[in-house]
């Protein structure tokens, strides 16, 4: 079973992201279950959990989220690639604060992105899904948590 | 012990020994310094008397020269003042052989004796001072009378020679030889000395030799030891340090501290900086008092490992690959005693991780197979019927607040609108499943509702606060889960039990009769009637309400023993429940002969649980005030039990009445009963929302 403190670890990862890099928190939407995923947005950041738990953590947000994002960081780039980068770098937050908190019982890889909504990411076969929807100005992400 | 003594005795050997070099060196030098100064003085003496051995026979050419020349009548004053200075070359010789004192006294003043005698002659010679001679016409240069006195004088003082000349020159051989053998004596001495110092300088040397090389062994064994215990504290897989009373760590530790602690400046390291920041202020306080009650010397050993705080240390630092790192430290503290009472305090601190995660697991799983344990005898005392009824409504029922966790919510009023149907689901579970004795779902559903409900008190919500509420939603489906594995496995196995007279929903409260009975000691007969003629449509809400009825009156209605005694009452409470069908559809009748309902009570609650104020509450007639049961969060009782407390189940009553177009009724007499009238349509005519 997942404990509330790693859950937080990995939320704590995301809304650090907006705060740090927008300055503007976000704020967490009701979280719930799922037992298939909902279905991704355009990019999507993934870290995969080893060791005392396996599974995945993604981060997935629509392209006009990480747009305004990228605005409110003065970036005047707002290709492909940049909002790959940048869903990267909201994962890679998330890996950083689990290393930092989690020590040696996870083994978190290196963070990949996935981009387009017809992707599919496989949830840690027999384990419930966390959603927790990821409110940001007036648009919306999730954070993903399957952990076996 | 035995090595720390011998290096303490080594340099205090040396020092004796060179000391003892040094003395003697001193003694060889004073001696031989006063023994060479005694030589040199008998050296001196012994020239000084040699020389004077020859004056006798010069006197006594010098007084013959002197009559030679006074017979010729030449010039005799040359020939007299040698005499004189002979003679007084003899005086002073002899007085410095009696002032050096090497000489042998008795020889010397034997010599000095006879000199005297010899000087006595020589005196009348040698005070002559005028003119010995006298020139005549005549007979030329004739002695005066003073040179005839003079010259007999000087042929006295010939003979004297001629006698005593011989006598004084051995006496002062005797003078002589005295004093070569007192030189000779002084140089084997001083050769002696010499030779003695020596020895013993070679002996001494030798000492400290021997000692030096005594002290290099020692010193070499030492190293080794040394090097022996830091292979052991580098080895050591425990962590090692002494305390001195300042609880201050020695400069002697195990390497395994470096990694237990991440750190390394620990010689120095006080107790209190060790821990400061690893373990909490009340913990670091107990441990500080603990270490300070080590140095009395009245503590017991054995007491103080039983109240040893770091037992079993919780701690958190930076792993070794990033990251922080949860371990669990075991501090062991054994008192080393010295001469005047306790000289250190041996601290070992083991890293016991291992063994409490293993501890933990071994409990978890014993925990585990004991909870299932007794799942599965309340199991097989579950119809197989009922479970699976009861497990197809609550995973129904958990769907449905999943999905109310899933409505999307942004401000504190959306996820507000969630608690009361979370309330209301969960506690409409809960009651389920302890009537079926379910306990380990009930507590889970208890225990969610909790959760629910701390999130209702908090001033402005937000989507952190449900975290825990759908981590303990996951949990209780993983739960669930289990009990349909293990409930599939039995009811391939077991035979349907015959329903009892009431049919299933008369079991359920049958069964959950005996249990509150049983929980809060008040001897329930339950009578039931008509229940199997509930329609299928009606069957869970007419449950629901059962059970929620059944509960409010084992919990707020039925008196205890003592006052159904005091008041005339059968110490048995009776509770009945009567379904019937009417001309428009169909009643239920569920009375109680316990305390009643006081309107007073239900407005006092409601005015505690802030439902309406103080002023409404004057206001309210009786029928207003009974109305207010039906409100959500009212309940009476103090304290929230998992069948009391929290203001859901009446609430849930009145909704899933009023989902299938019912109507409720009450009627209570304080002191006497209460009795709920439920009205139901027709079934066919039914509102149904129900599943």
């Amino acid at each position: 079973m997942l404990h509330e403190q790693e859950l937080r670890i990995f939320v704590e990862g995301t809304t650090n992201f907006f705060e740090v890099a927008a300055q503007q928190p976000a704020t967490l939407g009701s979280p719930y279950l799922a037992e298939v995923p909902p279905p991704l947005h355009e990019y999507t950041g993934v870290i995969n959990v080893s060791g005392k738990r396996e599974g995945v953590v993604y981060f997935t947000a629509p392209k006009a989220m990480l747009a305004v994002l990228l605005m409110k960081m003065q970036e005047t780039d707002f290709s492909h690639d940049t909002m790959r980068d940048l869903v990267g770098e909201v994962a890679n937050t998330i890996s950083g604060n689990a290393r930092r908190d989690f020590g040696g019982d996870f083994l978190i890889s290196v963070p990949s992105v996935i981009s387009g909504e017809a992707a599919a990411i496989a949830p840690k076969a027999g384990a419930r899904s966390f959603i927790i929807p990821i409110h940001w100005r007036s648009h919306s992400a999730k954070l993903v948590v399957s952990l076996g | 012990m035995h090595r720390s003594r011998s290096f303490g005795r080594a340099p205090l050997l040396t020092v004796g020994v060179g000391l003892a070099l040094a003395l003697s060196l001193g003694v060889v030098l004073l001696a031989g310094f006063r023994l060479a100064t005694e030589l040199n003085g008998s050296v001196v003496a012994l020239q000084t008397a040699s020389s004077l051995q020859t004056y006798p026979a010069d006197i006594s050419r010098e007084i013959d020269t002197l009559r030679e020349r006074l017979e010729v009548r030449t010039y005799a004053g040359r020939a007299l003042d040698d005499l004189r200075g002979t003679t007084t070359r003899l005086d002073d010789g002899l007085a410095d052989l009696a002032r050096a004192s090497a000489a042998d006294p008795v020889a010397l003043r034997a010599a000095r004796d006879s000199w005297a005698r010899f000087h006595r002659e020589l005196d009348p010679v040698l005070a002559f001072s005028g003119q010995p001679y006298r020139d005549s016409d005549t007979a030329g240069s004739v002695l005066s009378t003073a040179g005839r006195a003079h010259f007999m004088h000087v042929r006295r003082a010939q003979l004297y020679a001629a006698r005593h000349a011989q006598a004084l020159r051995e006496e002062l051989g005797k003078v002589v030889d005295g004093l070569r053998s007192s030189a000779s004596t002084a140089a084997l001495r001083l050769r002696g000395l010499l030779l003695g110092g020596v020895l013993a300088a070679l002996m001494l040397a030798l000492l400290a030799v021997h000692l030096q090389i005594a002290k290099g062994r020692e010193e070499r064994s030492a190293r080794e030891a040394q090097e022996r215990t830091r292979d052991i504290l580098r080895t050591v897989r425990e962590g090692f340090f002494l305390l001195d009373s300042g609880h201050r760590i020695g400069p002697v530790w195990s390497d395994a501290l470096r990694r237990m602690f991440g750190r390394e400046d620990f010689a120095g390291l006080s107790f209190q900086d060790l821990l400061q920041d690893l373990v909490p202020p009340a913990t670091l306080a107990t441990a500080l008092k603990y270490v300070n009650l080590l140095w009395g010397d009245r503590a017991h050993e054995n007491l103080m490992k039983s109240i040893n705080p770091l037992a079993q240390l919780e701690i958190t630092t930076e792993s070794e690959r990033g990251g922080k790192e949860t371990r669990y430290l075991q501090f062991d503290f054994h008192r080393v005693m010295g001469p005047k009472g306790v000289q250190h305090v041996l601290c070992a601190v083991g890293d016991i991780t291992s063994s409490v995660l293993l501890a933990r697991e071994l409990q978890d799983s014993q925990s585990h197979a004991s909870a299932q344990l007794d799942l599965l005898i309340g199991l097989t005392r579950t119809d197989p019927l009922q479970l699976g009824s009861f497990l197809d409504t609550a995973d129904a029922g958990l769907r449905l607040v999943n999905a109310i966790m899933k409505e999307p919510a942004r401000g504190d009023g959306e996820f507000r609108r969630k608690i009361d149907g979370l309330m209301r689901e969960l506690h409409s579970l809960k009651g389920e499943a302890a009537a079926l004795e379910l306990t380990s779902v009930a507590e889970r559903l208890h225990a969610l509702e909790g959760l629910v409900e701390a999130c209702a008190s908090k001033a402005e919500l937000s989507g952190a606060d449900f975290l825990p509420v759908v981590l303990k939603l996951d949990e209780l489906l993983a739960h669930l889960q289990g009990v349909k594995e293990i409930a599939g496995r039995l009811m391939l196995t077991r035979e349907p039990q015959p329903l009892g007279e009431s049919g299933s929903i008369g079991a359920a409260l049958e069964s959950l009769a005996a249990q509150l009975s049983r929980e809060h000691g008040k001897p329930i007969r339950l009578e039931l009637a008509g229940l199997a003629q509930v329609p299928a449509a009606y069957a869970r809400t007419v449950k629901d309400c059962l059970i929620q009825l059944l509960r409010n009156a084992a919990v707020h209605g039925i008196e205890p023993t003592d006052q159904r005694a005091a008041r005339g009452k059968n110490g048995t409470g009776l509770i009945s429940a009567k379904f019937a069908a009417t001309p428009n559809g169909y009643e239920l009748v569920f009375e109680d002969d316990g305390a009643g309902i006081a309107a007073d009570t239900l407005k006092r609650a409601a005015v505690r649980r802030q439902l309406i104020s103080e002023e409404e509450a004057a206001a309210m007639d009786t029928r207003a005030a009974m109305a207010l049961m039906f409100r959500p969060g009212l309940s009476t009782a103090d304290g929230v039990s998992m069948d009391a407390g929290r203001g859901v189940g009446m609430d849930v009553v009145a909704r899933g009445l009023q989902s299938i177009g019912g109507r409720i009724g009450v009627a209570t007499h304080p002191g006497r009963f209460t009795r709920f009238r439920i009205t139901l349509p027709a079934a066919d005519r039914a509102t149904g929302a129900v599943a």
